[in-house]
């Protein structure tokens, strides 16, 4: 069987980010949690291409979800980006600006993004 | 001349791990926190340490300026724009090309401006007042407020968009009370510098109980209060006018302790007591502005024991030698102690005698 798909999930709500943590563990997934941009990028440089997706929320304290993303858009241009957003529209606009492969709004489903994760780092023509 | 960012608590620690991850990606920053506490020394050192410090670090202040001369002044105005325009004017947006531009007190700005600033921030582009054309620029904003901008938003004074858009990276500067630990450090720093600049001057250094009295102050005015101190000791060279001069209360004047047991209740631990003064008396012990991860891992009730019953114990060990001018035997036996364990407990808490 082929390793395990590393996730990076960033939310600073703890409880969130456990959910996220126990869902795609159950799911198969090698997951690592950062409570904010700060952490998760210290993380990412750490370990480099460790990563296949990173799920980030928007708003938290010192790196923003969208000053996440424009960084590891620009240094790691492989890592696929799923961004969520509880805000309306305001911080969503600048995670698809900052050039998010996928933007989400809250409540969000979890089987959907887990649906949403696996297209992104399988796309269709790789499983026959 | 900028100030370095001094300090050696762990938010400021934080900071300049920050900065230094943070300077090279030219993105949006919101710097936040009290008057005083350093927000621009904070946007010098994201500006020093990235590939435009070669470049103009300009600054411009929101609060100071009404509006429309603001706008002018952001933009700048061709030759006729309105009275008095004589000649034609570069704007700030223009001196800072390729550069960094500082917007000091940007909660301050009025809504019309905000728009505009908006505008700019989004596109690139701006003109001149009175001009038909777009300039491009590329500036990189960093901004400062000591204005919740939350509360602002809420009470629509500040456009939701243009916060999302200068958040992207939110540092936060903690208050001076927050971090006491960065004291004595700011203390030597600024003693040095102007030992330097004015060398005519003799202030001298606070001797370990001042310096202990200053730690123990509660600096509504942050660093800027401290370092307008220390001016102030190079030229009256007593810490005493300067500690007496302090406005509210300082600590010589903080709650008495009673230790003839009359007064016991109020210092019980009464229930509605306990919740209202939670967060402050808490925040004496532990540094509350961190994440809770960190927070949790420094919250040790052994630790947090050991610090306040020390500085209890330091008190009332001041207070009795004082009452009993500085009879050691009389004191320990007051206290109910030994002779030597007082002797042991003056060294631990350095509580020595006033030098007259």
């Amino acid at each position: 069987m082929a390793d395990p798909r590393r996730l990076l999930i960033v939310d600073d709500n703890e409880d969130i980010l456990s959910t996220f943590y126990e869902f795609f563990n159950s799911m198969g997934y090698e997951v690592k949690t950062a409570v904010d941009g700060f952490a998760a990028l210290k993380l990412l440089k750490d370990k480099a291409n460790f990563f296949d997706c990173l799920i980030t929320d928007l708003v938290m304290p010192n790196i923003s979800g969208v000053g996440l993303i424009s960084i590891v858009k620009k240094e790691f241009p492989h890592l696929k980006i799923i961004a969520m957003t509880g805000f309306g529209d305001q911080p969503g606009a600048l995670a698809s600006e900052a050039n998010a492969d996928v933007v989400l709004f809250k409540p969000i489903d979890l089987f959907d993004i887990e649906h949403t994760v696996s297209d992104l780092i399988n796309p269709k023509n790789d499983n026959p | 001349m900028s100030t370095p960012l001094i300090g050696v608590s762990k938010s400021i620690l934080k900071i300049k791990e920050l900065i230094s991850h943070v300077a090279n990606t030219c993105l949006n920053v919101l710097i936040t926190g009290e008057t005083g506490v350093g927000k621009e020394v904070v946007a010098q050192s994201l500006y020093a340490e990235s590939v435009r410090s070669s470049k103009n670090f300009v600054k411009i202040n929101c609060a100071a300026l009404p509006e429309t001369l603001l706008e002018s002044e952001l933009y700048g105005f061709e030759k006729g724009a309105f009275t008095g325009a004589h000649k034609k004017r570069q704007g700030k947006f223009q001196t800072a090309d390729k550069g960094v531009l500082f917007l000091d007190e940007i909660g301050d700005m009025p809504l019309s401006l905000q728009s505009k600033m908006l505008h700019v921030l989004q596109s690139g582009e701006f003109s001149p007042l009175g001009s038909d054309q777009d300039y491009k620029t590329d500036v990189w904003v960093i901004a400062a407020t000591n204005h919740n901008l939350e509360d602002s938003m809420a009470k629509k004074m500040f456009r939701e968009d243009l916060f999302y858009r200068l958040n992207i990276i939110k540092i936060d500067i903690p208050p001076l009370r927050e971090r006491k630990e960065d004291i004595p450090s700011l203390i030597e720093y600024y003693i040095r510098l102007y030992r330097s600049e004015y060398p005519e001057n003799h202030g001298s250094k606070p001797e370990p109980d001042i310096l202990e009295k200053l730690c123990q102050y509660t600096w509504p005015g942050n660093v800027r209060q401290l370092q307008n101190c220390i001016k102030k000791q190079m030229v009256l060279n007593s810490w005493e006018k300067i500690l007496d001069d302090l406005p509210r209360e300082h600590p010589d004047l903080s709650p008495q302790i009673q230790i003839n047991g009359q007064s016991r209740e109020s210092y019980s631990l009464e229930n509605h007591e306990f919740a209202n003064n939670r967060p402050s008396i808490i925040s004496e012990f532990v540094d509350l502005s961190t994440s809770s991860e960190k927070l949790f891992e420094d919250i040790s009730l052994k630790k947090i024991k050991k610090m306040a019953s020390d500085r209890v114990e330091k008190e009332v060990i001041g207070f009795v030698l004082d009452k009993v001018g500085w009879n050691r035997s009389r004191a320990a036996k007051i206290l109910k102690i030994s002779y030597k364990t007082l002797l042991y407990k003056m060294s631990e808490f350095e509580v020595s005698p006033p030098v007259k």
